[in-house]
């Protein structure tokens, strides 16, 4: 697959050197670089071949501005980064998202923490930030937000016609799971069209990570999708154990695995409570809580806290566990077991959860993949990609688990594949705790202060709610030079407006709710 | 005669689904069987401003929430309190630094606190420690005697 793409793009783009990296340092197999020009042409060439855009990425380097597009594939794992250079005096670059739509929302981001312009781009005022920002926050210096592109940005104004109305779907409102807002165009009780407006809780977790050093910024790793912290600290220990060359010792590996699953699990019961209560079903809240409460239980002693876990060190863990951990995780394996047959009897057959579900919210393969949608969502919409299959880290690459799949891609398809993916986490933590080796939990001689070489990673780990992208520049410094976060939650996010026209009212809170939305994660 | 009232209101808060960051789901946590805040009646949950007379600010205030959480306190009728839960509505918590441009540091800059209740985030135990508190400050009195001193 790599070495096909890579002789059909040298022969889409003539005299250009397209490098092939070492995938496990860099997380990507191609890299090329490219004119302003030809940007859209590229795009064009990786959307031909099925590729989805997993990220777009800013990086400053003082004298450049750099532009990064990750391309993926569903079906093989191939991965491309293509750079960009952009003139910081003038940043104009044309726009991709006619491409791909999910670049429509990388390049707003882009927009207004960097300030550049995309030409042909259809709306690009203020997403994340507010309107007294006055500065372009991720630029390396102090640069000012020019009067014209203030003007330009804008904050999002909502605008009804002669026989629609807007409404204001939250920031405080119970069923967006936190402060998410989403202005609705309403013609009756139909929505014509639906424009999520974020950054309610934006806390600059990439504009920190270049202030701290790497052990440093690990706490913010739990905080940023504080349902899932586990599968975050994950993907960041590993994404730095990857650029430092650390080595981690089995057990520790494994105690991941069964740490990071617990944790799915009690993502997933966190979504099926809440998803319910949305629905209007409240008890199932009030069972999912008590096994959330088993799995806090027994990772409290261990780990030292109940939600915004920073278990996992640069080389191992922060602490051992022991017999009680073990003896605690098998008997709720045990019960867990029992639960999903209360589940099923409980909600899979419920007529009012079924007709609530089923066909709203479809979501086609081409959607998904154009959006860039990634986890179970992905997954309902029938196509098989699990990032703990196809780039195993930890001890996954040794486990035996199903990846389910849908077949309609609607609502209930989501909850089957997640209650599926529960009862496959219950496997691996079995299977992990059968093969638990002994043996020390830290890697020898870890510096206190790590400095990993130059150069850049792509790393990507599967949460609960998607694919985590963490893309680190490094500048051989104690600190991050840049690090972005494609997260899954934004990505799944912006397929709701095109799931959400022509339906009902009722029906945005059950679309919403099934694609499982963590807004700190969303907003950073 | 307010005295009885006020015994009414401390022992049947209505608290505001005001959910923000992480520390809503401790918060629900703590309305959910194990911890069971309906224990000193105030299980009652209202999704509208209108109907409570208790904000928990749970969670992170950034400069785009602050306009919206002051409407929100402005709607709830008198007499309300607010509990400012976790470090971010303390102070900012742990997203303070030389340059940050998007963190209120500290709800009270925005609306009076009567209770603060810190951890990152808080346990549902101290949430509820927190409602003790809150009552005690509302009828002059506290309804179990407190932890003991050792310190």
């Amino acid at each position: 697959m790599v070495g096909k793409i890579k002789t059909e793009l040298g022969a889409a783009l003539g005299n250009i050197e397209i490098g092939e990296v070492n995938y496990r340092e860099r997380g990507y197999h191609l890299c090329c670089e490219v004119d302003s020009g030809e940007i859209v042409k590229v795009a064009r060439f990786f959307d031909e071949r099925g590729f989805y855009l997993a990220a777009e990425i800013c990086v400053d380097y003082k004298e450049y501005l750099e532009l990064v597009y990750i391309f993926g594939n569903h079906a093989a794992l191939c991965r491309v980064k293509v750079a960009l250079k952009v003139d910081p005096a003038k940043p104009v670059v044309p726009t991709i998202s006619t491409v791909f739509d999910c670049a429509y929302w990388y390049e707003r981001e882009i927009r207004e923490f960097f300030g550049v312009t995309f030409e042909g781009h259809p709306n690009m005022t203020y997403l994340f930030l507010h309107e007294g920002i006055d500065y372009y926050p991720l630029r390396k210096g102090q640069v000012q937000v020019s009067a014209e592109d203030k003007k330009s940005l804008g904050s999002f104004q909502p605008e009804g016609a002669e026989d629609t109305f807007c409404i204001n779907l939250g920031p405080q409102h119970p069923s967006t799971h936190g402060v998410l807002r989403v202005v609705l165009k309403m013609d009756g009780e139909y929505i014509e069209e639906a424009e999520p407006v974020l950054g309610y809780l934006h806390r600059m977790h990439e504009k920190m990570a270049e202030n701290r050093g790497y052990l440093q910024f690990h706490a913010n790793t739990g905080r940023m999708d504080y349902l899932g912290a586990m599968a975050f600290n994950l993907g960041y220990v590993t994404a730095v154990e990857r650029m430092c060359g650390i080595a981690v010792p089995d057990r520790a590996n494994y105690v991941r695995v069964i740490a990071t699953e617990l944790n799915r699990l009690s993502s997933h019961l966190m979504w099926l409570g809440a998803y319910l209560a949305d629905l209007g079903a409240l008890t199932p809240f009030l069972y999912v809580f008590d096994d959330r409460e088993q799995i806090n239980d027994i990772l409290e002693p261990v780990t030292g806290s109940r939600l915004t876990y920073a278990y996992f060190r640069f080389g191992g863990l922060y602490n051992d566990v022991d017999e009680a951990f073990v003896a605690a995780t098998k008997a709720f394996v045990e019960r867990m077991k029992s639960r999903f047959v209360l589940y099923e009897k409980l909600v899979t057959g419920n007529v009012i959860f079924i007709n609530r579900t089923r066909g709203i919210g479809v979501i086609t393969k081409e959607r998904a993949r154009k959006q860039a949608v990634s986890g179970p969502v992905l997954r309902a919409a029938g196509i098989a990609m699990d990032m703990r299959k196809t780039e195993p880290c930890a001890a996954y690459g040794a486990m035996d688990f199903d990846v389910p799949v849908g077949t309609r891609g609607d609502a209930l398809d989501i909850y089957h594949v997640r209650i599926k993916e529960m009862e496959n986490a219950v496997r691996i933590i079995e299977q992990a705790l059968a093969g638990l080796p002994e043996g020390p939990v830290m890697a020898e001689k870890v510096p206190k202060k790590l400095k990993p070489p130059k150069g850049d990673i792509y790393h990507t780990v599967e949460t609960p709610r998607g694919e985590l992208g963490i893309y680190i520049v490094s500048d051989e410094s104690d600190t991050p030079y840049r690090m972005k976060w494609r997260v899954p939650s934004f990505s799944n996010l912006m397929v709701f407006p095109e799931l959400a026209k022509g339906n009902l009212l009722a029906d945005t809170v059950a679309i919403l709710g099934a694609l499982d939305l963590v807004i700190p994660e969303i907003d950073r | 005669m307010e005295k009885v009232l006020d015994l009414a209101r401390a022992n049947s808060l209505w608290p505001m689904t005001f959910g923000l960051a992480c520390c809503a789901i401790e918060m629900m946590s703590a309305s959910m069987a194990r911890f069971d805040i309906a224990r000193f009646g105030a299980e009652v949950f209202r999704p509208s401003p209108r109907q409570s007379d208790l904000m928990i600010v749970s969670g992170t205030v950034t400069k785009k929430m602050a306009p919206v959480l002051i409407t929100l306190y402005e709607q709830m009728p008198a007499p309300k309190w607010v509990i400012a839960m976790g470090n971010c509505a303390i102070s900012g918590g742990p997203f303070v630094f030389e340059g940050q441009y998007n963190v209120i540091e500290g709800v009270d800059l925005l609306v009076p606190v009567d209770v603060y209740v810190p951890g990152c985030p808080p346990r549902p135990e101290a949430l509820l420690e927190g409602l003790m508190k809150l009552e005690e400050k509302i009828t002059g009195k506290r309804r179990f005697p407190g932890p003991e001193e050792r310190w």
